[in-house]
């Protein structure tokens, strides 16, 4: 696989503020990348320096192959950018929108006449493309600004924030919308919702105070966090008893306990035999498997829930 | 640097000023027209004849300046910060591949347009209903006039729509520096009028080489070469200094 996105000990710094530090990534080619982190981790100060939007204080970064620093023009060429803010013209339809769009991009009337009219349709906006953006709930004005990223079809897609402002049926329908353009094309975006991130990304990167601290697929981030997989045991009375008896097995890695429930990380799933046999006669009364969340790694990783 | 990103975002903005020609046209015919009618028609008989020419057509070239320089310099300076700090489109425009000298360019051509449109308004409707009237072969002369004075103005728009970042500080420059240099630059009454010593200062403004040159222009059809010149080269260094400054403002 060849890399999308590069970027090597990236920095910025405002005055005294370091939003990036020292920061490595890599993205493959046609997958789905996330980017996770709670507000002000840095998460649009990068896009911003891959989209070349800001430029970095050091380090580098590439995009395609093209440097951040010297090649914005090439870049720009085969990225499409969905930021946080629609950034709609409200004077203009929705189809001049995405005339001038097209424009700026070079492409030629009798080009983008047809791609239009094909995305609109795709996006479900045909019918209303003489009307006026701010006409259009928040979920056609984002699937609106998505089809104007899409227009010039993008190598690399970078998408800040899809979702955030919209209820729960309109980010859904982005999410079958970003699902349904990947493909050839790189996906790269960032989110602070976890579930988001869970559904659509290939690899996860979770970042904090300008820092890359983890990296890896939705599996990969939670087996690392466990080391295996935890249940949740529920016993009619003598919980405290149980769980100190459990806590010295060798194969439990983490004990909780609340009321008559203890929680139990094990390091692999197939010890869950030892332990039954170690409680061979507690009044046990439900034993279930606990799946740990994208959340429950990110609360491990950056001390802190994801939108504080 | 090419303008193909220039002329798009001054076809986008001549487009949104077709679509309301009718009201932008309303509004800026409205203020000169009834300062003419105020000062022009009712001072007539109370003023007479000013540096040998009725008051009425001594400000009516004056007029036609302030209505064109005026909508240019508000056309770029209301419509940069509200593309760069309301509609985030100027971020759309940086994420093609065009440059941010395009996107400049754009803003000033499409400030000049405005104050060119409005500035012909004015001076149709003027011409249409009062006997203010010139020679057709005294235009060109004006012109020459309008067209740098408008480019000033836009180019001064798009700077401080680049450096202001609160709506209310757009008024405050408007109402300190914008009315008063084109107030006191000799459009209502001959610079004779000030005291001696301030004269020297008041020629050396670009706004009274404009205002002034604009009206020996289209009134007496000569050509003021100086004041031709002092204007052409403050369009020029307020180019300059909007292309730069805007430049800065989207490095940083």
């Amino acid at each position: 696989m060849s890399t999308a996105i590069l970027a090597r000990s990236l920095t910025k710094q405002y005055g005294q503020l370091t939003a990036l530090s020292d920061f490595d990534l890599e993205v493959e080619q046609g997958s789905i990348f996330g980017l996770l982190g709670p507000n002000g981790a840095g998460k649009t100060t990068l896009i911003r320096i891959l989209t070349t939007l800001m430029a970095q204080t050091s380090g580098e970064a590439f995009v395609e192959g093209h440097d951040t620093r010297t090649q914005g023009r090439e870049i720009r060429r085969l990225i499409g950018v969905v930021p946080q803010e629609n950034s709609l013209d409200r004077y203009l339809t929705a189809r001049e929108n995405l005339e001038l769009h097209a424009r700026l991009h070079g492409m030629e009337a009798r080009h983008y006449r047809s791609r239009i009219d094909e995305l609109l349709e795709l996006m479900g906006l045909a019918g209303r493309q003489r009307d006026f953006p701010d006409t259009f709930s928040g979920g056609m004005q984002r699937r609106l600004v998505v089809t104007r990223a899409l227009l010039h079809d993008p190598r690399v897609l970078f998408l800040d924030e899809p979702t955030t402002g919209l209820d729960p049926q309109s980010r859904r329908a982005v999410w079958d919308y970003v699902r349904s353009i990947a493909g050839n094309m790189t996906i790269f975006l960032t989110t602070h919702y976890l579930e988001e991130a869970e559904q659509l990304c290939d690899r996860i990167a979770i970042m904090d105070h300008g820092r890359l601290i983890a990296l890896g697929s939705t599996q990969e981030l939670k087996d690392r966090l466990t080391g295996g997989t935890a249940y949740q045991i529920e016993f009619e009375a003598g919980a405290e008893r149980y769980a100190e008896l459990l806590k010295g097995m060798t194969c439990v890695r983490e004990i909780e306990v609340e009321g008559q429930t203890v929680c139990v990380a094990l390091a692999q799933w197939e010890c869950l035999s030892e332990v039954l046999a170690a409680l061979n006669g507690a009044p046990v009364r439900r034993i279930s498997l606990r799946e740990r969340t994208l959340e429950d790694v990110f609360i491990s990783l950056t001390g802190t829930g994801v939108s504080e | 640097m090419t303008l193909r990103g220039s002329l798009a975002i001054w076809r986008r903005d001549m487009l949104v000023l077709r679509r309301n020609i009718l009201s932008e046209l309303v509004a800026v015919i409205a203020y000169p027209l009834t300062i003419y009618l105020a000062f022009g028609i009712g001072m007539k008989g109370y003023i007479g004849l000013v540096e040998g020419v009725p008051y009425s057509m001594f400000i009516a070239p004056g007029l036609i300046t302030m209505t064109a320089v005026n909508a240019a310099y508000s056309e770029s300076v209301w419509s940069l910060w509200f593309h760069r700090r309301v509609q985030f489109t100027i971020d759309s425009y940086r994420v093609t591949p065009i440059s941010v000298s395009e996107i400049v360019v754009g803003k000033i051509l499409s400030g000049f347009s405005h104050g060119l449109v409005k500035g012909l308004a004015v001076g149709l409707v003027i011409f249409a209903i009062t006997p203010f009237r010139f020679p057709p072969g005294h235009l060109l002369a004006y012109l020459a006039f309008l067209v740098p004075g408008s480019a000033f103005f836009s180019c001064a728009g798009v700077i401080c729509g680049t450096i202001m970042d609160k709506p209310e500080t757009i008024g405050k420059v408007e109402a300190v520096f914008i009315m008063p240099l084109i107030f006191m630059s000799g459009l209502f009454f001959p610079l004779s009028s000030y005291p001696a010593p301030l004269i020297p200062w008041v020629r050396a403004l670009p706004t009274t080489a404009l205002f002034e040159g604009a009206r020996q222009s289209l009134v007496s059809g000569g050509f003021a070469f100086g004041y031709g010149l002092q204007v052409a080269a403050t369009a020029l260094l307020t180019f300059i200094a909007a292309v730069w400054m805007f430049r800065r403002k989207m490095a940083e």
